[in-house]
């Protein structure tokens, strides 16, 4: 891979997060929580404002606020929570990673195997039964919002079926009598979440992937593989799938600030304690450290994954490494 | 053929010009009508349209707490087709009244989405230089933020520094936030795309010829540029409007929007804090999951109809 190209994509990252950190400085100035907002209380003394200003740090000049608050934020001090009795905001987050991380992180990959299998058959097979009843269906999801789709199998394998326990990461007050046991309690909590996050994704990776692999089926080296006598299977595996999923890595990569959004309703349906519950209970109670908290880590952790979608793709294709 | 060109009058060439449009609509509406699946939205996204401009004509009055006409969660009979919900409200008439706050709401922030990206797009493509650079580097960065994250943030910290009763234009500031906070975080998509055709547009005869006789570049924007991109703008409006609804309903849902203006997705948020999935009271979240699906499915069936029909050239584009 060419070194130019590796700057730039690396330079261009640091430069989108230098600036998701600035942004966040100034909404800690607006917030409506902010000492200094709430120093516009007629009935405060001088002293106490002056107090005040001065253990928020607030007395200083703006550069030096700035200072800071970059070289705190760079050592990971980002405050402490308003709800959780004054914990610091980075705790509070660590607690809530694992579950998030599991949930996507296993939804992501079932949806990209299966989204990608059906997309490149519709296209393969343009015009075919699955072709039309999987663009359908792949249309309908991809109007729904995640939500929805949870609320739907919560009403149909819990309340309905009783196939699954209602929510939470395993059941409370039950004494497992293995760790075998205590695994597959785990596995049910975790199914219709996950199957949540993969129907919700699935539309959008076959849509994707059928155009995809429609417009491949026109390029002149398909011509000439068929030209050569290849089998229908080889063209489309050697051929046609690798260049294909090329935009599919991008797409995956864009996704993720949107599948955030998806984390976050989900993750309310089906009472999942990670990330989601906690934004929503931020949001509640109104706990700015908190939210700003999950916005830096959130943004960079997507900024992060587009570089290295970047590169990928870079390493990938050479057309684009100009 | 250059003699005549120079002595018809003003009024004839703008006659001419208008024709020519109306020719143009005529044949791309024609191509349009061709499409089943654009019909098909064109259809539903008109039918929504009748319930968000008439609800009390189809189903009375927003029934409040005080006007629910049933008990606690009946479920859907003669009296209450859709059931009722956990205050006693008729299904049927809360999600006929949603229609028109989830569709105002998506309705305006769209209108700034595109504004915003369009007029940014067309400045950025057309100028070029260190403004296309600065523009484009924060374009990015809007790009690559978790935008709804952005919005959830934003969304409180606006709201509570102009405060919970405040209205603006007869709108409550909650659904005016939701407005604002998604049109702020999603017109970057629409001005890379308007962007990219003005590079294209710039580059033809007829903008140098116009600044050869003295336009300015203001002029060349409006009269020339623009007509130019209309058809793209006007695709990426309707998919536009589809994201700004899925937008409101999950800021909405998440408990942002307004108790008192029910759109579908606070609706659904009463539906989920309320228990209803677990105690099996369907009716509360299938009708406004139904209205979200269809009216959503309808703008991305007619955007993606429109934008064949409009911008043949570019349809590998997506």
């Amino acid at each position: 891979m060419g070194s130019g190209y590796l700057l730039r994509k690396v330079s261009s990252a640091i430069v989108t997060i230098v600036f998701i950190v600035l942004f966040n400085f100034v909404l800690f100035r607006l917030m409506p929580g902010s000492p200094d907002r709430l120093l516009r209380n007629p009935h405060i003394t001088e002293q106490t404002r002056a107090e005040y200003r001065a253990r928020w740090g607030l007395d200083k000049p703006i550069p030096e606020q700035l200072v800071n608050y970059v070289v705190a934020t760079a050592k990971g001090d980002l405050g402490l929570s308003v709800y959780f009795r004054n914990q610091p905001v980075v705790d509070v987050l660590a607690n809530r990673i694992l579950p998030t991380v599991v949930l996507f992180g296993a939804g992501e990959v079932v949806a990209i195997v299966l989204g990608i299998a059906l997309g490149a058959y519709s296209g393969w097979r343009r015009g075919g039964p699955v072709d039309y009843v999987g663009n359908g269906i792949s249309l309908i999801l991809y109007s729904m919002p995640y939500f929805v789709i949870g609320m739907l199998l919560l009403l149909l394998f819990v309340t309905a079926l009783h196939w699954f326990p209602p929510a939470g990461l395993q059941s409370l007050g039950v004494r497992y009598a293995s760790i075998f046991d205590e695994l597959i309690d785990y596995g049910r909590h975790f199914f219709l979440p996950v199957t949540t996050v993969a129907i919700g994704l699935i539309g959008q990776y076959s849509i994707l992937m059928r155009s995809s692999i429609i417009e491949t089926l026109g390029e002149d080296y398909i011509t000439t593989a068929r030209a050569k006598g290849l089998k229908s299977g080889r063209i489309l595996r050697d051929h046609a799938l690798p260049n294909a999923m090329l935009p599919a890595v991008t797409l995956v990569a864009i996704n993720l600030g949107y599948v955030v959004a998806g984390a976050i309703t989900v993750e309310v349906v089906f009472n999942w304690p990670g990330l989601g519950t906690l934004t929503v209970d931020a949001l509640a109670n109104r706990d700015y450290p908190v939210l700003q908290g999950i916005f830096l880590l959130l943004s960079i952790a997507v900024v992060v994954a587009n570089l290295i979608a970047d590169l990928v793709y870079g390493a990938l294709d050479p057309r684009v490494r100009t | 053929m250059t003699a005549t060109a120079t002595t018809l009058d003003p009024g004839a060439l703008r006659r001419e010009r208008w024709r020519l449009r109306v020719r143009g609509w005529r044949e791309s509406g024609a191509r349009f009508l061709h499409r089943r699946d654009g019909v098909i939205g064109l259809v539903i996204i008109l039918a929504f349209a009748v319930l968000a401009i008439a609800p009390d004509l189809l189903v009375g009055p927003l029934q409040t707490v005080t006007t629910a006409t049933g008990h606690k969660f009946e479920p859907p009979g003669a009296t209450h087709p859709f059931g009722t919900d956990n205050l006693g409200r008729d299904m049927l008439n809360l999600t006929v009244h949603g229609t028109r706050i989830s569709m105002v709401i998506g309705l305006l922030a769209t209108v700034i989405t595109v504004l915003v990206g369009a007029v940014l797009g067309i400045i950025s493509g057309y100028v070029g230089g260190s403004l296309d650079a600065v523009i484009m580097r924060v374009t990015d960065f809007f790009l690559v933020l978790p935008t709804f994250v952005l919005a959830l943030v934003l969304a409180p910290i606006i709201l509570d520094i102009v405060g919970l009763d405040a209205a603006f234009f007869g709108i409550k500031a909650t659904l005016f936030v939701i407005v604002i906070v998604i049109g702020a975080t999603s017109w970057a998509s629409t001005a890379r795309i308007i962007r990219a055709q003005t590079l294209s547009v710039k580059e033809r005869a007829f903008v140098d010829r116009a600044r050869a006789i003295g336009a300015g570049g203001g002029h060349i924007m409006r009269r020339h540029i623009l007509p130019n991109v209309v058809n793209l703008i006007v695709a990426n409006t309707v998919l536009v409007f589809a994201g700004s609804v899925l937008t409101e309903t999950t800021l909405s849902f998440v408990g942002l929007g307004d108790p008192f203006a029910p759109s579908w997705g606070q609706i659904l948020n009463a539906a989920q804090t309320s228990g209803a999935p677990g105690l099996g009271i369907w009716w509360y979240y299938v009708p406004p999951a139904t209205a979200i699906v269809l009216v959503v499915l309808a703008f991305t069936l007619m955007g993606s109809a429109l934008d064949d029909v409009l911008n043949p050239r570019l349809r590998s584009r997506r």
